[in-house]
């Protein structure tokens, strides 16, 4: 069962533009000129229920305005969009009842307040009884393991926990549909990692669905089942995650130091795309040599000083993606 | 039932913030007693030729703790937080909730009011009877009057800079509204009351809003007159239809065409 419809949808913004100087400055207080930015150009896809998908893309590809006119907060240009039965853009407040949403660079907590004085203020908006309440955040501090946190004033949280309160913030009043923009952006590995084992877990034991946007990799592989990669307004895949993996997020970049001069002689599936005399940033493609592998090999030259082992950017995946294509046709 | 208790526990979550900016408080109500002291002296200074335009001393004393009360009172960000919270895109995560928007700021705001009126007003009662003693013929049973008068002037200025902060859906700098409608509202009431003025200025003032924000409850407080109660209640009244109507104009307007910013 499909809980997002999204037909033929259209975004169209019109931005003013100014040429550089004073005198156009002038002329433009006078005669404004606008330029039509197609934010997002007629996508359609569909979302089933407890599914966790994947919407990337690089900054600026039409991800944060598409979840915008799902949730009602944007009106599109043109196209259909049904979440859950709804349209967003009649019917915002019934909606509202039933999503959830979370953008990792905004906050919807009082910063000067405890978030459970927010959670109180959040009950209240969304219809929650008392005691459904308390029930319902005592779920969620044990889930996500606020304890104390929630007593303590936002500003006081660090960035990880202000997330996790964000999180469950947003999850009170059990929305059958969540939200998630760039929810782990800025954040240590470390922590990531919690804020996604959370996010599976909720998807899990409540069946949410999850519609997730980001340009970590590591949140593609790691939550998805499957990914939509926008790019331009346009969507340019559309497929399981295995099949992403496979295709395109199969190279892991390896930055290494030497302590001493060497002569790089690499095994197969490793591509040097920069070497000094101390140091090489390595390409490899995890098909054909694995990680274990190529650290193997690279610890048997002696004398590594440094190493980092890195994902490739998503701009980088993209622009495979994207030439992957246009070779194939 | 669900209406009340919503924007009830708004209220009191904001009241609830109020609180926290302890040393803001303390800041602002040093700042209030310092102002109303340079303002006496140099009234005190004027009124030692008798009386100016109407008003005594002790009047003119009074009337300035009102009109400041009033200012401090609801010395709102209403404007800052809209033009913020549109401009930065963070009322993305307010649009889509289940709540009438500009009911939600209101009771947002109502509580920050509450609170202030409740101790910059004990602090101005305080002040005024130090420094002049009672207001001179002043009556318990017609403060009730004065109180509404005063509760319009601090709704009317409320909406009015609400439809003012959400100008920011369309316009990019919109901070020159703001300060014209300050400077107004400042000197046609706040800062001297509407009587000093020219004749042809206070006729003029008497049709816009500006001064029903802090002159005409200042002046029902320090010398009510059931005749400039009916000619001032009901342009409050017009005025805070037309606010009411401008912020939501604003706001729908706003909402249609959004163009959210920050991504």
């Amino acid at each position: 069962m499909s809980v997002i419809e999204v037909r033929s949808l259209n975004k169209l913004y019109r931005a003013r533009v100014k040429e550089e100087g004073l005198g156009a400055s002038f002329r433009a207080l006078i005669k404004p000129v606008y330029k039509e930015v197609h934010a997002v150009k007629n996508i359609s896809f569909t979302v089933d229920k407890g599914e966790i998908l994947a919407f990337i893309g690089p900054n600026g590809a039409g991800k944060s305005t598409t979840i915008k006119m799902l949730t009602g907060i944007l009106h599109p240009t043109s196209g259909e969009i049904s979440v859950l039965g709804f349209d967003p853009v009649k019917q915002r407040k019934q909606l509202s009842y039933h999503i959830g949403t979370v953008f990792g660079q905004k906050s919807q907590l009082w910063f000067h307040l405890p978030p459970v004085d927010s959670f109180a203020l959040l009950g209240a908006i969304y219809d929650i009884d008392k005691k459904t309440l308390k029930k319902r955040e005592e779920e969620l501090i044990e889930c996500f393991e606020l304890g104390d946190l929630i007593k303590t004033p936002v500003r006081k949280l660090s960035l990880g926990q202000r997330i996790r309160c964000e999180v469950a913030a947003s999850l009170l009043h059990s929305p059958d549909i969540l939200f998630l923009d760039e929810p782990t952006i800025g954040l240590d590995v470390v922590v990531k990692q919690k804020i996604r084992e959370l996010i599976l877990r909720m998807n899990r034991d409540q069946g949410t669905t999850i519609f997730l946007t980001s340009h970590d990799t590591g949140d593609v592989e790691q939550l998805c089942r499957r990914a939509i990669v926008i790019d331009h307004g346009e969507i340019i895949l559309d497929q399981p995650v295995k099949k992403l993996k496979y295709d395109y997020l199969n190279r892991k970049i390896i930055a290494v130091r030497f302590n001493l001069e060497q002569h790089l002689d690499v095994p197969k599936g490793v591509v040097v795309e920069k070497s000094g005399k101390m140091g090489a940033r390595l390409s490899v493609d995890t098909r054909v040599c694995s990680i274990d592998e190529a650290m193997r090999w690279i610890i048997s030259q002696g004398g590594v000083a440094d190493i980092t082992v890195e994902d490739p950017p998503m701009e980088e995946i993209i622009s495979t993606i994207f030439t992957g294509k246009n070779t194939a046709e | 039932m669900k209406f009340l208790r919503k924007y009830s526990t708004i209220i009191r979550i904001s009241l609830q913030n109020a609180f926290v900016y302890r040393s803001n408080v303390l800041g602002g109500l040093l700042f209030y007693i310092v102002f109303i002291f340079v303002f006496f002296n140099l009234w005190r200074a004027i009124y030692q030729s008798g009386k100016v335009a109407g008003y005594t001393l002790s009047q003119m004393v009074w009337y300035l703790c009102m009109t400041e009360l009033i200012a401090f009172g609801c010395k709102s960000n209403v404007f800052r937080q809209m033009n913020e919270d549109v401009k930065s895109g963070s009322i993305a995560y307010q649009l889509n909730r289940p709540y009438h928007y500009i009911i939600y700021q209101f009771s947002y705001t109502f509580g920050g009011i509450i609170f202030n009126l409740l101790i910059y007003g004990a602090l101005a009662i305080v002040l005024g009877l130090i420094m002049v003693g009672p207001i001179p013929g002043f009556q318990l049973s017609l403060l009730p009057f004065g109180i509404f008068s005063a509760v319009l002037g601090i709704l009317l200025n409320f909406f009015f800079l609400m439809a003012l902060g959400l100008t920011a859906f369309r316009l990019e700098d919109n901070t020159a509204f703001f300060l014209i409608y300050q400077k107004l509202v400042f000197m046609l009431g706040m800062f001297i009351p509407l009587e000093f003025l020219p004749g042809w200025i206070q006729r003029i003032a008497r049709w816009l809003p500006f001064s029903y924000v802090t002159w005409a409850p200042a002046r029902l407080i320090v010398a009510f007159s059931w005749d400039l109660f009916r000619q001032v209640v009901p342009m409050q009244l017009l005025w805070l239809a037309v606010s009411v109507l401008f912020a939501s104009g604003m706001y729908n307007y706003g909402v249609r065409g959004l163009q959210a910013h920050g991504g």
